[in-house]
């Protein structure tokens, strides 16, 4: 039967029984689990918006198309006919004149900024304004519409026009804020998405053999992307390929890796050389190899393994709330605060670190963030700063839902007419 | 009164059978007491049903309606809404008439339901006889109950068995809804989508749980009374405390996700 019980035949099941007969099925499927420990988490955490969050998270979401700027474009037209739209120049449209109802769910700006067990800085926090790549673009359907995106097509060269993934997970990125010539590192970066975004940034124009015979300085933009898996890594890779002309994947330009993340701590303790105390070795030598340079600054995305509460909620396959992963999933804190430690440390003096997840939890987001700054003022001496994102909520609110009075970064809430999200975001300057 | 105005009705519609006219004239309608405009409209609607057979049995039909005690502009507007009913054989319509007698429809409720949904009197004695074998024996519903299931919403007579067992198991297993409310809050009177797309709005905001062994929720669910029973804006505003919009684009989307769920049953069953 339809709910894993038969009622047909000459008797009826009480409500009872029939539930004691779907219970025979061996376990609670991790959906359930999940289901169950994010309405005892979530409930509690979010109150009243609990339940427009839960009912979006439980239905279809909705997509953003990436779009290549690499590839030469033709379904955009077709796309923008039907009413898609990128939101990312939309939403700078619409920073000035906005629209009062979506306002008011935004805290004051005094208090983004007020997060007093962080901020070390001192200096006056002005939240600094976005220079936005205009080659991220990021194709949305309006509010309320369900249109699905079609699979892209590859053009003539056999590049991809766009790739779909949560239209809010492109935030991070823009976050972080890359220029063309900014040197990135994406600490956990496979299946690619993030990644993807990133090297939009860069222009086919630009030869890379001509930035290289420059200077001494690196010109054009570098990106290390690493993943601790092999073969999401090797999927990282297929990605980029599919989207990345080669003259762009080319070693000076990119570096995929495949480190634990975390490996800087090790490396430390089996003290090897120090290019210069409390950096994570590994990455640095990477640059230096492929650079002949050490960055100015290192920009570092640390978008972290998390609880997923889309797939968890949705998928019984290799799900984090499945009962041979419990002490997996009580680690993840652990391992989160870990992975934004080692992208800290990666990070140089002035260098930003983006702490990105794509689950609601609490414990996983701002919990996480504020271990990793005390332990790095604690172990490391380093004072960060929290920058406030407000300019970035503020341009995307008629895109994105976020959540209210945050303490500690900005968050994408699901909602049914605009089902993006969850992704918590959080970034961090390194001052020392 | 109302005799008299009957048994003169009755007498007109024997007149006429008697003097053995093939056709209904404009003139015996009016005798059995129609207003001219109603008359002219019954005369053109019937005029324009195909074969003789169906004329025929305009006369038995009208008959058996003013038998019932049903007046001249309540039968005009029922053979509007149901002009079907013209081609009903005489013996047919007598005898679904008494099988609802039998089922529990006393007078008054009877002319009302007729009068409601003349529709019921189109349906084959065996069809009714499934649906309340199916009422009574699958869905354990008393003959009481049945009997009030037939009047409050005699739609269920036409309805498809399989979507009607579906609905019953949806309301009874999923929502854990017994019988007795089933028949209260008159379930039948609504459509399977509407009651699945309201229930499954309310569950997915996690203010809706299917009762465990026990029978037991860790919430009070809302009472079937209160998603049925209640316009969109009620149901939306104050049981579901949600948005419009947001009920706007969940109805959209579990369209598509009824149509996905069909489309991938459909193409497993053809392999
Ligand atoms: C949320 S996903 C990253 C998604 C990616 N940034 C994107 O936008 O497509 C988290 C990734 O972290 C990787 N990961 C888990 N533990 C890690 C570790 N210790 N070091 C590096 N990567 C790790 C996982 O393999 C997974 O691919």
């Amino acid at each position: 039967g339809k709910w894993g019980y038969e009622l047909v035949g000459p008797h009826l099941l009480s409500p009872g029984e029939a539930v004691l007969r779907a219970a025979t099925h061996p376990k609670q499927p991790p959906t359930r689990m999940a289901l169950q420990h994010f309405d005892a988490t979530y409930s509690a955490q979010l109150g009243a918006l609990w339940p427009s969050i839960r009912v979006a998270l439980l239905s279809e979401r909705k997509y953003g198309a990436l779009l290549n700027h690499f590839a030469h474009n033709l379904d955009v037209e077709e796309l923008q006919a039907r009413g898609c739209k990128d939101f990312i120049s939309n939403g700078e449209a619409f920073m000035f004149p906005a629209s009062a109802d979506h306002r008011s769910e935004f805290r004051p700006e005094e208090d983004s900024s007020s997060v007093s067990t962080v901020n070390h800085g001192g200096g006056s926090q002005q939240p600094s304004s976005l220079r936005l790549s205009p080659n991220i673009r990021c194709l949305v359907f309006p509010r309320g519409d369900v249109t699905r995106f079609r699979p892209a097509r590859p053009d003539k060269f056999g590049l991809l026009s766009y790739y779909l993934l949560d239209a809010a997970s492109i935030l991070p990125c823009l976050a972080l804020d890359v220029q063309e010539s900014h040197t990135v590192l994406d600490l956990c970066a496979a299946p690619g998405g993030k990644a993807l975004a990133l090297l939009q940034t860069q222009s086919v124009s630009e030869c890379p053999a001509l930035s290289r015979s420059s200077s001494n300085s690196i010109q054009s933009g570098f990106l290390c992307a690493n993943d601790s898996s092999v073969s999401r890594t090797s999927r990282l890779k297929r990605v980029l390929h599919s989207y990345v002309p080669k003259a762009l994947l080319t070693d000076d330009k990119l570096r995929i890796t495949s480190f634990d993340g975390t490996i800087w701590g090790e490396i430390e303790r089996n003290s090897f050389d120090r290019v210069s105390s409390g950096h994570p070795i590994i990455f640095i030598l990477l640059l230096w190899r492929h650079t002949n340079l050490i960055p100015a600054s290192l920009q570092v995305l640390v978008d972290v393994p998390c609880n997923t509460d889309r797939h968890s909620l949705m998928e019984n396959d290799n799900n984090i709330f499945s009962r041979s992963r419990i002490g997996e999933r009580r680690s993840l804190p652990k391992l989160q605060a870990e992975l934004l430690l080692a992208g800290i440390l990666a990070a140089c003096p002035g260098g930003d670190v983006l702490y990105s997840t794509c689950t609601l939890s609490a414990n996983q987001n701002q919990a996480v963030v504020q271990q990793a700054v005390q332990l790095a003022e604690e172990q490391h001496g380093i004072q960060l700063q929290v920058i406030s994102l407000c300019p970035l909520t503020q341009m995307f609110s008629n895109t994105f839902h976020f959540a209210p009075n945050l303490h500690l970064g900005e968050m994408v809430i699901p909602h049914l007419a605009a089902n993006f999200g969850p992704i918590y975001l959080c970034k961090l300057r390194r001052l020392t | 009164r109302l005799l008299c105005s009957v048994s003169n009705q009755t007498s007109s519609v024997l007149q006429h059978n008697k003097r053995n006219s093939p056709e209904l004239s404009l003139r015996s309608l009016l005798d059995m007491g129609f207003t001219e405009y109603q008359a002219e409209q019954l005369y053109d609607s019937i005029s324009r049903m195909k074969g003789r057979n169906a004329a025929k049995h305009v006369l038995s039909t009208l008959s058996a309606l003013f038998v019932l005690g049903l007046n001249p502009t309540t039968v005009h507007k029922l053979l509007d809404k149901c002009p079907e009913l013209c081609a009903v054989k005489e013996m047919q319509l007598q005898q679904r008439i008494t099988q609802l007698r039998r089922l529990g429809f006393v007078e008054g409720s009877l002319q009302r339901t007729v009068s409601h949904y003349p529709k019921i009197l189109t349906v084959p004695i065996k069809s009714v006889k499934s649906v309340v074998q199916f009422l009574r024996e699958k869905c354990l519903f008393t003959t009481q109950q049945v009997a009030e299931i037939l009047r409050d919403s005699p739609a269920v007579v036409l309805e498809d068995l399989d979507q009607l067992e579906y609905k019953f198991q949806y309301v009874y297993f999923r929502m854990g809804v017994k019988q007795a409310e089933m028949v209260k809050f008159r379930l039948f009177r609504f459509s399977l989508d509407d009651l699945r797309c309201r229930h499954t709005f309310l569950e997915r905001r996690g203010l809706y749980q299917t009762p465990d062994k026990k029978g037991q929720t860790t919430m009070i669910n809302p009472k079937l009374d209160r998603i049925l029973n209640v316009d969109e804006g009620t149901f939306i505003a104050d049981v579901a405390q949600a948005s419009p919009e947001e009920y706007d684009v969940f109805q959209k989307l579990l369209a598509r996700e009824w149509k996905d769920e069909e489309f991938e049953h459909g193409s497993i069953e053809s392999y």
